[in-house]
């Protein structure tokens, strides 16, 4: 481990600061024995920031994040909050998947009710709380549409809206844009930013794009395929930001040979 | 293609159809019953009772009931069965090879044995009708069960949804295209295993008539028959198999022709 903090987080923060530590997967491979995906690594969600785990495919950023959600089990490590052991259960969490995994057979609206039905949302908030959040990512008219009708990008929105619907504190978005169009990914990273500032969330937001990373984050950390979280670095460009300021494309080259250091050998 | 297109041309079909036969009845006589003694021999079934003094619809009554109470039977096992199979890899291999073995066994011969296990009535065929169409509906939904979406599991999962929430709008919609495929193909071969039930062991159904009427070598009458089972069948799919379906499966976005824009 040779993370480096660049950052001393505030006393404030870090009350609500999520820390992992030490967190140790392994998995079963066929033929293969047992893979080291994730080894001892560390980190720390703060409270309100928008944190990017950044690495090539297959190093274990949506294993990590997993761990977080709880659909995965880590073989050892822990994560603390405060002073206290916290589970995934005693987070308020919302996931935002690689690809939008909408229920066709519902209208866009029940969709965002299955969410709200499974979190034991009372079913009298349903139709206000629907209606706020697709207004909120611009899909107010859709409601009673079905996914099959909309494009990849209104599809995401709809999963967007869904992992807000349910307020949670966290999101945790999986490479949200990575199989969308650059143009539509673009307003869609805008709106995100937007609204992660307006409803004061934090997100934790995986990805393989260093641009992506860079223009979204508040600070990012880095793994490589070993399993091994390498750097934290942070991301002091003023907010709102521009695609075309040159600090961001200079910060992205920096990152970019970082990574090209650590982890293509 | 228009509604009304395609009416036409369903028409067209039956038309061109009934020319065919009318031409072919007076061509080969020996083979082929005339149309018009068939549609004579359709009025007098239709009209008069028939043998043991009953009428036509007793007859066909008798053939729905044994069909539709061995579909509902084999709908709900082969269900289960299917969707056990997909979901459980020690069950699937425990079982797989016993299931391929079982839609191998001859359905005349499932008759035959229990004809003989239960004797020359009604319950051998509320036995045999089950037990030879229950394989093929577990072999469809077995498929369902194998294709359930992973990531959608995972995502109910994560969000937190009950066992029966995750049932009825999860699992249930990705399956409900194989229970439709399941129904139908239950409901063509079922309709098959009856007939041979009932003409072999019964002296009631549409089964039994056709057995009778070939005794008598009328050929005519047995066209009337087929053709009153072949109308109720077409009722079935047209009347309520395709709007059922075309009502759960409304989602897709061919529904409404609409291009999805990825």
């Amino acid at each position: 481990m040779t993370a480096s903090n660049e950052t001393q987080m505030s006393a404030d923060a870090s009350a609500d600061t999520l820390k992992l530590r030490d967190i140790v997967k392994r998995f079963e491979k066929p033929g293969q024995g047992q893979i080291l995906v994730l080894d001892r690594v560390d980190m720390d969600v703060e409270g309100g920031a928008f944190v990017s785990l950044l690495g090539p495919s297959g190093c274990g950023k949506t294993t990590l994040m997993n761990v977080v959600s709880g659909l995965v089990e880590p073989n050892s490590g822990t994560m603390r909050r405060g002073d206290r052991d916290v589970s995934p259960n005693d987070l308020s969490l919302g996931y935002i998947f690689q690809e939008p995994r909408l229920l066709n057979w519902k209208t866009v609206a029940e969709n965002i009710e299955f969410a709200l039905e499974a979190r034991d949302v009372p079913e009298s908030e349903w139709e206000e709380r629907t209606e706020r959040y697709l207004e909120m990512v611009g899909l107010g008219d859709e409601g009673d549409n079905y996914p099959t009708r909309l494009s990849g990008g209104m599809k995401q929105r709809v999963a967007i809206a869904r992992a807000l619907a349910i307020e949670p504190e966290i999101i945790l978005m999986d490479e949200p844009f990575s199989s969308l169009d650059e143009i539509t990914a673009r307003d869609l990273r805008q709106e995100l930013l937007e609204i992660w500032q307006r409803e004061q969330k934090t997100i934790l937001f995986v990805t393989h794009d260093i641009n992506e990373a860079v223009f979204l984050s508040d600070y990012i950390y880095m793994m490589n395929t070993d399993g091994e979280m390498f750097a934290k670095r942070n991301v002091d460009i003023d907010r709102p930001r521009k695609y075309d300021d040159p600090a961001i494309a200079e910060r992205e080259t920096e990152l970019y040979r970082e990574f090209h250091e650590n982890v293509v050998h | 293609m228009n509604r009304l297109h395609q009416s036409l041309y369903t028409a067209a079909s039956l038309v061109v159809l009934l020319g065919l036969w009318y031409a072919g009845g007076l061509a080969f006589p020996e083979v082929l019953p005339g149309l018009p003694e068939t549609l004579a021999a359709l009025i007098t079934v239709l009209t008069t009772p028939g043998p043991y003094g009953n009428m036509f619809y007793f007859h066909v009554w008798k053939t729905i009931e044994m069909l539709f109470a061995s579909l509902f039977v084999s709908m709900i096992v082969g269900t289960i069965l299917g969707i056990a199979l997909g979901r459980s890899d020690s069950l699937e291999s425990t079982l797989s090879m016993w299931i391929y073995g079982w839609l191998a066994i001859p359905s005349l011969v499932i008759v035959f044995v229990s004809a003989i296990w239960i004797g020359f009535n009604a319950t051998s065929g509320y036995f045999a009708v089950p037990v030879v169409i229950t394989p093929f509906i577990a072999l469809n939904m077995w498929e369902g069960a194998r294709n359930l979406d992973p990531d959608l599991a995972e995502m109910a999962e994560f969000f937190g949804a009950g066992r029966f929430q995750k049932f009825k709008d999860v699992i249930v919609p990705q399956l409900a295209p194989f229970l439709f495929a399941s129904f139908r193909s239950g409901l063509s071969i079922g309709w098959k295993i009856t007939l041979l039930v009932e003409a072999f062991l019964l002296t009631r159904g549409v089964g039994f008539m056709f057995k009778r009427y070939f005794d008598n070598y009328d050929l005519p009458t047995m066209m009337s028959w087929l053709i009153i089972f072949v109308v109720f069948l077409i009722i079935v799919e047209y009347g309520v198999l395709a709007p059922l379906h075309e009502r759960v499966m409304e989602w897709r976005p061919e529904a409404e022709g609409v291009r999805v824009t990825e």
